[in-house]
């Protein structure tokens, strides 16, 4: 793998004329990915789901290297028609197509080309991995008290004949004081067998709000990992909502720091696997200051030799009193094969906090299946209506009510 | 319409019910008392299709073997089990499984769906005469329902479901008098003709509201005795120790 990592770097170096500094940054992730390579399980994060194994038995040998000139056709991609919305077209890692046609022109600025974020990050080798690959720098800001009218719907595609490849895609956001942004992220993927790593960073500025509806349904053989790295001023609001179910692997890390009295930060999630699928989410909420909040709940029903795994943790620093931290797990394991794996980490250092957490995991009710079948319901439908009504209570959370219906007409949940 | 013969029922080995006979006719209330134990709930599961026992014998329901029916087959041919101790269904909402359940039975059967304003106007209906707290239909099934609320509930989706044969399991348990009233009207508002009822009971109670055609006394897995009206008095005077 180094050697084929070596001949793709140079490839992707000598595509841009980088200033020196970029140069320098993309060098040093690259050197550093190099050094610690793909996440195994020997990492306390990646012990549930050692990447590196993931991609051996599912994709074997990958390549790295992305022909960013060439035009990808976007006009085949089939975009959600329930609900009109803003949108940004990625395929293969390459940005395509950016449109914000329902918004104020002068209230959201696209930064693209503009010189690279070049802090050093020490996040996970993925991150570098991320940085030393992906695309030029694109940045987007939502101004001072300004709402999108629409949804930004984010699709992340894949081109017909890529196969083996690891893509990397990265944008940067920044809600300015008292801006409002609804994200969605749709994955189509239009072939097999690839790595998509997807790095998203967040600034969330004073009463800022921002709702992040993931949705991973289509059944593809690709391998993801998404990282969302949210930093919150005073009063500001992240929720994140994550359908994770139709991948071959899918890893979502949240990272939230709540900096600003009173900010909260909201992390819903359904695993709805099927077959060998192995999906995990892992939360970091740290909470530095004073009467910071945050609510976790996350519902797995999952099939056949499917495994689940949920990480949330809690950190609260010794400044950090008065926070409210809760989160909780709930699975139903459909087969004897399937597994459901919580690890729900409380690290406190303040005394004056209210933190709870719970995990449950266990198989269908028969009584509630008799119960059903009783009054007329088959099998399968009693089953149905059983789970829909165990994840009901997450598909709640959704505070945004058009993406509620969305995702509730995904999932066949009726009312 | 309903024929039980011989029928003998275990659970893991252990035996429940032993050579059980009864026969209902269209139209016909029978009620079953016996203490704690007798094997009550045993034969309302059984005939309702719960899992989990072994069986012999025979159990004929319009003259199809009930063995050869799954669960919900049952509920399309038109038997109706009210629960002893009816289920809280979290996330599902009660309107949403009555329409379920309703369309499920007449789909079954090749009769017409109900669309949504059809079933409201008929959900409606039932649950003023049976004095069913309307916002009530709007929630998750039973939960947060009081123990009365729950029975009613079983009572309302009898009928709306308007079965053949109803098996009522310790209906009048857990009921005050004003609600048991209403359960009574509500089972008497459905007895027709070709409507038959088989009430399971501990006590005399229910059957001064609901008057039954027979009774039967339950022990140790056997009719040991059966007759009149009349008997349910006599079992409150002597208690079950002393009936013969």
């Amino acid at each position: 793998m180094e050697d084929q990592l070596k001949i793709d770097f140079e490839k992707k170096l000598k595509d841009f004329s980088y200033s020196d500094q970029e140069k320098k940054f993309k060098e040093t992730n690259f050197e550093e990915f190099l050094k610690q390579g793909f996440p195994n399980r020997k990492l306390e994060n990646w012990k549930f789901s050692d990447l590196n194994q993931i991609i051996k038995n599912n994709i074997g040998e990958l390549t790295f290297y992305n022909d960013y000139k060439k035009e990808n056709q976007i006009d085949k991609i089939e975009l959600i028609s329930e609900l009109e919305h803003n949108k940004i077209i990625i395929v293969d890692g390459k940005i395509e197509k950016i449109d914000f046609k329902f918004e104020d022109k002068d209230k959201v600025v696209v930064l693209v080309e503009q010189g690279e974020e070049t802090i050093k990050e020490n996040i996970n080798s993925l991150i570098n991995l991320n940085n030393a690959f992906s695309n030029k720098f694109c940045k987007i800001i939502i101004k001072k008290n300004y709402s999108l009218k629409k949804p930004l719907v984010i699709y992340h595609s894949t081109n017909k004949n890529t196969q083996s490849k690891n893509t990397n895609s990265r944008i940067d956001f920044k809600l300015e004081e008292n801006a409002c942004l609804r994200l969605i992220d749709i994955f189509k993927d239009n072939s097999e067998k690839n790595f998509l790593n997807i790095y998203y960073n967040f600034e969330l500025d004073k009463s800022s709000i921002l709702k992040n509806y993931k949705i991973d349904k289509a059944i593809n053989n690709n391998v993801k990992y998404s990282y969302n790295n949210v930093k919150q001023e005073a009063n500001s609001i992240s929720e994140t909502f994550i359908l994770s179910s139709g991948s071959k692997f899918f890893k979502n890390e949240i990272n939230c720091d709540l900096l600003g009295q009173h900010s909260s930060a909201f992390v819903n999630g359904i695993f709805d696997l099927d077959d060998e699928n192995h999906h995990e989410i892992k939360s970091n909420i740290n909470h530095l200051v004073e009467n910071t909040k945050s609510y976790q709940l996350v519902k797995s029903v999952l099939e056949k030799k499917s495994k689940a795994v949920y990480q949330g943790k809690i950190f609260v620093s010794s400044e950090a009193q008065k926070t409210d931290g809760y989160q909780l797990s709930n699975a139903i394991l459909l087969s004897e094969n399937s597994e459901f794996n919580a690890k729900p980490e409380l690290e406190i250092y303040a005394d004056d906090v209210k933190c709870s957490h719970g995990s449950s995991s266990g198989s269908l009710d028969d009584n509630s299946i008799f119960y059903l079948m009783s009054r007329g319901l088959n099998f399968k439908e009693a089953k149905k209506l059983l789970i829909n009504g165990f994840l009901l209570d997450v598909i709640e959370k959704i505070t945004d009510e058009e993406i509620k219906n969305l995702i509730k007409n995904l999932l066949g949940v009726k009312e | 319409m309903l024929k039980i013969n011989n029928l003998s029922a275990k659970i893991d080995n252990k035996s429940i019910l032993q050579d059980f006979k009864l026969e209902i006719n269209p139209g016909e209330v029978h009620a079953i008392m016996g203490p704690n134990g007798s094997g009550k709930s045993t034969l309302s599961n059984i005939l309702s299709g719960k899992k989990g026992y072994d069986v012999t014998g025979e159990v004929l329901f319009e003259n199809n073997d009930l063995f050869s029916l799954e669960t919900e087959e049952r509920a399309h041919k038109g038997i109706f089990l009210a629960f002893q101790y009816p289920l809280e269904i979290p996330g599902v909402n009660t309107n949403v499984f009555l329409k379920t359940s309703l369309n499920a039975i007449k789909k079954a059967r090749g009769e017409k769906e109900l669309d949504a304003i059809q079933f409201l106007k008929l959900v409606k209906e039932k649950a003023k005469e049976l004095k069913f707290d309307e916002e009530k239909l709007g929630r998750q099934l039973n939960v947060g329902f009081s123990g009365g609320e729950k029975k009613k509930n079983e009572i309302l989706q009898m009928s709306i479901l308007n079965p053949k044969l109803s098996i009522l399991d310790e209906t009048d348990s857990g009921l005050d008098i004003d609600a048991l009233k209403t359960v009574a009207e509500g089972v008497n508002a459905l007895r027709k003709k070709n409507n038959s009822f088989l009430i399971i009971t501990h006590y005399q109670r229910l059957l001064e509201y609901i008057k039954p055609d027979f009774v039967h006394v339950l022990m140790n897995g056997k009719i040991i005795k059966s007759g009149g009206p009349e008997l349910a008095l006599e079992l409150e005077k002597k208690g079950y120790e002393n009936i013969n």
